[in-house]
């Protein structure tokens, strides 16, 4: 009996300390990049961070259109070597946790390992690779059948990133995880729409992400007293200018429900119109490009 | 022997469980317990707390950007089978109601939307007649 209660004890105890607690000594020196706190409450930057969509719903978005799987569109793993400064580190771990996403979703596993390690990598960079889990990624992306696993762990892993960064008060770091996340998936986007310029869908999609980076662009503003925050502003600004010529008009309809099958399945009656030129895509795609080459170089 | 059994298996229930001994809400557990009750096809996307601290709080808010084009699902999850009173609802940028679990007084464990209008919703949960005030909620998406 005795024997049992300290085995049990011991469970607990082990149980107690298997989070893996980081180093919050090394990981607070690490950080070389806006050490100035945002002039505004962490809860505000946490509540428009996690409004930020992720990037998976464009990858889905083009491979259920028809979209083939273009590899060369992606940032190469290969850049990982260029990335020494935090500030980078944290952009291309966005970029490169797009670029997953990106070949998960078209099931191009052996791609997928290349950036896993390129990710893994940043992340002990930054002192925050304890979230992600690479033995179980890498073992789910041997076989195809497992990408729904796939997708749910990557994405779950990128939450909890996310989610310490900002419990830790380290917020810009996951709010320029987001922004790379972001500004990738708009390059996938343009570049796929420059090759099917009549494409309506696309150019409404690029249209929409006005809202988005409006948010960019607000949290960015948090933290303008750091130069490269404040320089990265500035391109967003930029972009935003080629963004303010499109209008985006919604209109309200209440909408009706019907359970089916236990679930509340609404049918929305609300819509909204996107108005956006061959010639707004053309310069979006254009500032986009180089907003991404100055982060992936 | 039985007895030592029956006690470690009672603790390891209530140590996995989601309102501890001390009435103390641990909407963590619900959340991660809705991931896998999203409907078939659907990517998850992100798993919330709903934490009432004990009815400091009447409601507990997120927000998100919907794309048109796109169905999300909004599951609940409480304890024990159904939602615990707790409801989900949907509002766009301007604050319309663009759906609710609660039908006719039914407490609904999951929200299909098949969203038509891209902008920032707010996803809020409140508690009608909730005993524990306490509870989890998975968003997933599909094209």
């Amino acid at each position: 009996m005795r024997l049992v209660a300290i085995g049990f004890m011991a469970l607990l105890i082990a149980a107690c300390g298997s989070s893996k607690k980081p180093d919050e000594k090394a990981f607070l020196e690490s950080l070389d990049s806006a050490k100035t706190g945002p002039t505004i409450d962490e809860e505000v930057i946490s509540s428009i961070l996690q409004q930020i969509p992720s990037p998976l719903e464009i990858s889905v978005l083009l491979k259920e259109s028809g979209t083939k799987y273009n590899a060369g569109i992606l940032n190469t793993s290969e850049n990982l070597s260029k990335y020494n400064s935090n500030y980078k580190k944290a952009l291309n771990l966005g970029v490169y946790g797009t670029d997953l996403g990106y070949t998960n979703i078209y099931e191009q596993n052996q791609d997928g390992l290349k950036y896993l390690t390129s990710i893994k990598s940043l992340a002990d960079g930054l002192n925050i690779g304890q979230f992600f889990d690479i033995e179980t990624i890498g073992r789910l992306a041997t076989n195809s059948k497992n990408l729904d696993s796939l997708l749910l762990i990557t994405t779950q892993n990128f939450n909890s990133i996310n989610h310490y960064l900002q419990t830790q008060s380290r917020a810009n770091l996951s709010v320029l995880l987001l922004i790379g996340g972001w500004v990738e998936a708009m390059q996938i986007t343009c570049q796929v729409a420059a090759k099917d310029i009549k494409n309506k869908e696309l150019q409404e999609k690029i249209g929409e992400q006005k809202i988005i980076l409006e948010q960019i662009v607000l949290l960015l503003s948090f933290y303008k007293d750091d130069a490269n925050m404040a320089s990265l502003l500035k391109d967003m600004e930029e972009l935003k200018g080629a963004f303010d010529k499109i209008n985006i008009t919604y209109t309200y309809k209440e909408s009706t429900m019907e359970i089916v099958d236990g679930v509340a399945v609404i049918k929305d009656n609300s819509t909204t119109t996107i108005n956006i030129t061959e010639q707004d895509v053309e310069a979006i795609r254009t500032l986009t490009n180089s907003i991404r080459n100055k982060i992936i170089s | 022997m039985k007895k030592v059994l029956f006690i470690l298996t009672f603790i390891s229930l209530i140590s996995v469980g989601t309102i501890d001994l001390n009435g103390q809400c641990n909407p963590d557990n619900f959340a991660n317990a809705c991931i896998p009750k999203l409907a078939s096809g659907f990517n998850f996307l992100k798993s919330y707390k709903v934490d009432g601290e004990g009815g400091a709080k009447d409601k507990v808010e997120y927000s998100y950007v919907f794309t048109k084009g796109t169905q999300y699902m909004i599951n609940l999850c409480a304890n024990g089978a159904a939602t615990d009173g707790i409801v989900v609802t949907l509002f766009d940028s301007g604050r319309n109601k663009v759906a609710t679990s609660k039908i006719n007084g039914q407490f609904i464990t999951a929200i299909a939307y098949p969203c038509n209008a891209t902008g920032i919703y707010y996803i809020q949960y409140t508690f009608d007649g909730s005993a524990g005030k306490c509870g989890g909620s998975a968003l997933g998406f599909k094209r």
